[in-house]
């Protein structure tokens, strides 16, 4: 009589363990080993100390005109953004990093078999074109079905490169 | 330690309180906002991209970035979360209660209070001011000029444009009427730092604010506030927007009694929390724009 009380005591308190552990624990993230490894220090594990700062990158942005505007979107270390848009709408974003913070970035130009403006040049999934002046990589990404790759190769040349490369 | 970023976008709600006033309040920003949620739905939403690999990386980048501290994601996470003043318990019970297709918002009427003009002429400046500074630490301040970074405020778009138009319909015209832009301006003209420090959301954000003390802290506020007046009549005027007009649009998910739109007012505040949903989706979209630009 009482080991059997025991026993379905023991399953019972059992399943109510399995259930609540259950509960709780989130379920793993194909991202989780990206958030333990940053999340060891509180602050520059994602942008260098020694980055370059997103306002020196301003002026080197294409000019806007000939019915294009050129809206800045982002200014952090390291990293500025514009929207490239006409008529209201986005065509492309505009972007310079320092790649110091991302060694992989600049690592994946050593594969590039080709270049724009005499700088290695990728093109990175669906919508990305970039290429890398000394440490800062430039990118023009798509926003839009009618910006093409030779409309992204286009706008990276019209960056002031050889003033970036200068910079660094 | 907080929360990941990916389970932050993976757990926004596709149906609450929240979402049913976004979609009620459309008519105020037309098309801007779809309930974007889940990280890698976000992550391929803003991208275009389908390579699973790019796809890891993107968002591991962004993952590296939101966490480092010294770049202000988290800072502007908190503060969104912080403005909102949600009763969770009541929005739960609010839906639970729901008539037919409409949230029985009647019977909680005795569980709301008001308030008064000067207390929501606060929230409403408060919440103006959060925006600017969750703005700043999320986007820095871009460009050259001044007429530079009001050219990237005026990029408000999609989430950010729905959470301002919110704003305007729920904390402006519900509970203070169609001159709730003069009303407040009056209004926290008039308001001394004692009163302002009596606010319980001022205490919680105070360190964020610029301003050495209670009284430049209030001033900052003021001027922020003056600074957006023009763009908030703006938005008022293009489309046309009335008390009578949010109420009206808010019947397609809640029971409204005109003559106590005040209450709604309350009532909304207390069980939505339209900054922290439409803030995450913010952040999310900038952080991935970063994050895919840096890879």
């Amino acid at each position: 009589m009482i080991p059997g009380i025991r026993r379905i005591l023991a399953a019972l308190l059992l399943s109510v363990f399995l259930l609540t552990t259950a509960c709780t624990a989130a379920p793993p993230s194909r991202f989780d080993q990206a958030q333990q490894e940053s999340s060891r220090q509180r602050s520059g594990q994602a942008v260098a100390k020694d980055a370059t700062q997103g306002s020196e990158f301003n002026k080197f942005f294409p000019a806007p005109g000939g019915g294009y505007d050129r809206v800045y979107t982002q200014e952090k270390k390291g990293f500025a953004e514009a929207n490239l848009k006409r008529d209201g709408k986005v065509l492309a974003q505009l972007a310079v990093s320092d790649t110091t913070s991302t060694p992989g970035a600049a690592a994946k130009f050593s594969n590039s078999t080709r270049q724009i403006a005499g700088y290695p040049a990728v093109q990175i999934g669906n919508s990305q074109t970039a290429v890398l002046v000394g440490k800062y990589q430039v990118k023009v990404l798509s926003k839009d079905p009618t910006f093409t790759a030779a409309d992204r190769e286009a706008w990276i040349k019209k960056f002031n490169l050889a003033g970036l490369a200068k910079l660094a | 330690m907080s929360k990941p970023i990916f389970d932050l976008v993976d757990d926004l709600p596709t149906s609450n309180m929240t979402v049913s006033l976004l979609n009620a309040l459309d008519f105020a920003a037309p098309g801007q906002w779809q309930n974007l949620v889940g990280f890698v739905n976000t992550i391929k939403a803003v991208t275009g991209e389908t390579d699973e690999n790019l796809i890891q990386q993107i968002g591991d980048r962004a993952v590296y970035l939101y966490n480092d501290r010294s770049q202000g994601y988290q800072r502007a996470m908190w503060l969104y979360q912080t403005v909102d003043s949600t009763d969770k318990a009541l929005g739960a019970a609010a839906l639970a209660n729901k008539v037919g297709d409409s949230v029985g918002f009647l019977g909680f009427l005795k569980n709301v209070t008001p308030k008064a003009d000067k207390a929501q002429t606060i929230d409403l400046c408060l919440k103006l001011v959060t925006e600017l500074i969750a703005f700043c630490q999320i986007n820095g301040i871009p460009g050259d000029s001044i007429g530079d970074f009001v050219a990237s405020l005026g990029e408000y778009s999609g989430e950010s444009m729905i959470r301002m138009a919110a704003l305007v319909c729920v904390d402006g015209l519900l509970p203070l009427g169609p001159d709730f832009i003069q009303r407040a301006l009056s209004s926290i003209s008039n308001t001394t730092p004692q009163e302002l420090e009596k606010s319980n959301t001022f205490r919680n954000i105070r360190d964020d604010i610029p301003g050495q003390d209670s009284g430049s802290k209030l001033n900052f506020i003021g001027q922020s506030f003056d600074s957006v007046k023009g763009w908030m009549s703006n938005l008022v005027a293009n489309r046309d927007l009335s008390p009578q007009k949010v109420a009206t649009n808010l019947q397609s998910f809640m029971q409204v009694a005109d003559d106590k739109l005040d209450y709604v007012a309350a009532f909304l505040d207390v069980s939505t929390n339209y900054y922290e949903h439409t803030g995450t989706q913010t952040l999310a979209r900038r952080l991935i724009e970063r994050a895919v630009a840096e890879i």
